[in-house]
């Protein structure tokens, strides 16, 4: 106990750093816009200032990329409470019920709600990643390769069956993920493995091309294709204060949220936006007004809201302890540590303190600077909503060029994320999704790494998997979570939620 | 029989890279289970999504239908075409230029721009990455045109 209040007074004199604290506030600010804008997601944004963060000292660009994943939760929702339209793919649910409650003129209470339960759950859920983080680093320091190749195969089988969509699709652009992770230099012989010769290629495909180009570039054309049709609420804001009747309603549903977005969040391919649809759906049927919903309920704002928010914070947890991505943002993650010079993994909490317990508590004041931003302030987002998105791409566009361009000065880059740019655009178009991908391409090459040390020390015996406690766990669990999701029962089920909640 | 038309043309797109990694993987030595070589873990990889392309073709006879959607050709390709006028000329032309010149090509892309709009969003952008990139970053990039120079 008294080693986690010193841990956390470290962390609080780094995240207290006027550095640390003007990053952590751009990145709160930052993700807030893109989570009001419509169009622009977390993923492209952080893909986008990736570049931008190799001058600065590892804890200080991380604290902002991750102010820049949580801060988008909270302008999501505003964007869906005001506009019918959501603001991020987190906050697809909250517009169901929160535009009714805008209609009915309580889009304040709305946007109240959906920011203080975002705080709370971001609080709480700080703490969870504060209090496990150790306790897991210490398990993960025991796991040996064999051990580290079942845990990842676990995360990108759980990733895979938690994506939209087919599964079997998932797992393809999984493994395709991590087949273009080996492209490059083999580590061990030197080897060029499918570079084509080309020199650019020998250090691997560029993971921020791959980012940008599926993520920023191809959104762009997919955007542009959908006629906009917007009808901002601006004048209808009204009273930002809640009902004592409001209040009472709302803080079941925070609490369940917070809980359920603090447990989905760790799991592998969770993230925001799968705790915000699973929030929805057990409110409905949970809550004591569930014959309210539809028409307004605040449940449908708070549940969710605070689901999301507890789940991007919590998915640092297997980043923070494992060196595992749970989602696509969390990927970007290994990548900035990674250019950082840092390996993430369980010995991340020892050899680099400052990171992680300041990277803890900024999360929280984080958080604090986001309920400020986004109540008092919330007139200026709603300005920002009336910016059409005509005048947008265009931003994104060359934002992106210059970004990539930027990573090596070199245009090789550049034309390597319009190729991606199609390949996103083409995915779209035939369902397959590209998170799992981006997941599957980091993890590519350590499994590659584990898989082989894990063989060399065995002997070439394949039973190590089994044989080991923790590996043979692992792999049952993951064979678990693909025969339950061969069941009709369990398929259709996840299909239902998955259709309601979009 | 309902063929799902977007997981045929997905599988097969899948199938079209496991057969091209595992044909280009033949260059690499696989080595042993125990001495893994460079071609070994390529091996697994794409193995496994051969397997997978030809379940989810497999599988396409039958769960459908979904058609194809149709592409937005015209805004895909300028778009796209807008970053490789990027790429082509900004080391030549140098920034400020270069960004003129793919606002202006971009912004055919959506119909609604007027003349007007697209040069102040021309200016504006041009001056905001300016004192982004310039100013603020440093980024090593060129700002003007070095073609005429040395």
């Amino acid at each position: 106990m008294e080693t986690l209040f010193a841990n956390l007074a470290l962390g609080f004199s780094v995240a207290f750093s006027f550095e640390n604290l003007t990053f952590a506030l751009l990145g709160a600010f930052i993700g807030t816009a893109i989570g009001v804008l419509p169009g622009i997601g977390p993923v492209a944004t952080i893909s986008l200032l990736l570049p931008i963060t190799f001058g600065m000292s590892p804890t200080t660009a991380i604290i902002m990329l991750a102010g820049i994943y949580y801060g988008s939760q909270y302008g999501g929702s505003t964007t869906a409470i005001l506009l019918n339209l959501p603001g991020e793919v987190s906050s697809v649910v909250t517009v169901i019920e929160g535009y009714k409650m805008a209609r009915n003129g309580r889009a304040g209470a709305a946007l109240a709600t959906a920011a203080l339960g975002s705080f709370f759950a971001g609080s709480v859920a700080t703490v969870v990643v504060a209090a496990s983080g150790p306790l897991l680093t210490s398990v993960a320091l025991s796991f040996g390769p064999a051990d580290y190749f079942s845990l990842m195969f676990l995360g990108l089988v759980i990733s895979a069956v938690l994506a939209q969509g087919s599964i079997v699709k998932g797992i393809g652009m999984v493994v395709l993920g991590v087949g273009l992770g080996l492209v490059g230099t083999d580590v061990q012989t030197g080897q060029q493995r499918f570079t084509f010769g080309v020199p650019e290629l020998s250090d691997g495909v560029g993971f921020v091309a791959i980012a940008m180009g599926m993520f920023g570039i191809a959104e762009i054309i997919l955007n542009l294709e959908r006629p906009e049709s917007r009808n901002v609420m601006t004048n209808k804001v009204g009273s930002l204060f809640l009902t004592r009747e409001e209040f009472r309603r709302a803080v079941p549903s925070v609490l369940r949220g917070t809980a359920l977005g603090t447990v989905l969040g760790i799991l592998p391919g969770g993230g925001a936006s799968l705790s915000a649809f699973g929030s929805y759906m057990v409110e409905r049927k949970v809550s004591k007004y569930r014959h309210l919903f539809g028409t307004g309920a605040i449940e449908g704002v708070a549940g969710p809201e605070a689901a999301n928010n507890a789940a991007a914070q919590s998915s640092f947890i297997p980043l923070l302890t494992l060196g595992i991505p749970a989602n696509a943002v969390m990927a970007l993650m290994v990548g900035a540590l990674i250019i950082q010079g840092i390996q993430p993994g369980p010995r991340m909490v020892e050899a680099q303190p400052d990171l992680f317990w300041g990277l803890i508590c900024s999360m929280w004041v984080g958080n604090l600077m986001l309920v400020i931003i986004n109540l008092p302030m919330i007139g200026m987002w709603v300005k920002l909503l009336e910016v059409p998105y005509r005048h947008l791409y265009p931003a994104i566009m060359i934002f992106c060029s210059i970004g990539i361009y930027s990573i090596n000065n070199n245009v090789f880059d550049v034309y390597l994320m319009v190729l991606f740019g199609i390949f996103g655009y083409l995915c779209s178009k035939l369902k397959l999704e590209g998170a799992p991908l981006l997941i599957g391409f980091v993890l590519g090459p350590m499994m590659e790494e584990h898989l082989r040390r894990a063989m060399l020390l065995s002997r070439g015996d394949v039973m190590v998997f089994v044989e080991r406690p923790i590996s043979a766990a692992m792999l049952a669990i993951a064979a678990i979570a693909l025969l339950a999701m061969l069941l009709p029962g369990l398929r259709s089920g996840k299909e239902k939620a998955m259709a309601e909640g979009g | 029989m309902k063929i799902n038309q977007k997981d045929l043309l997905a599988g097969l797109v899948l199938l079209a890279f496991a057969v091209a990694g595992l044909w280009l993987n033949l260059d690499h030595t696989l080595g042993t289970a125990r001495r893994m070589g460079p071609g070994y873990m390529p091996m697994l990889a794409f193995g496994v999504l051969l397997f997978l392309s030809v379940t989810i073709i497999g599988l396409s006879l039958f769960n459908g239908p979904d058609p194809l959607e149709r592409w937005a050709w015209r805004e895909l390709f300028l778009i796209l075409a807008a970053i490789c006028v990027f790429g082509l000329i900004l080391e030549k032309a140098g920034m400020i230029v270069t960004l003129a010149v793919t606002i202006a090509i971009s912004t055919l892309a959506d119909r609604t721009h007027k003349p007007l709009g697209v040069l102040g969003l021309i200016l504006f952008l041009v001056a905001l990455c300016w004192f982004v990139f310039i100013q603020e970053l440093d980024i090593r990039i060129p700002v003007w045109p070095t073609y005429f120079g040395p």
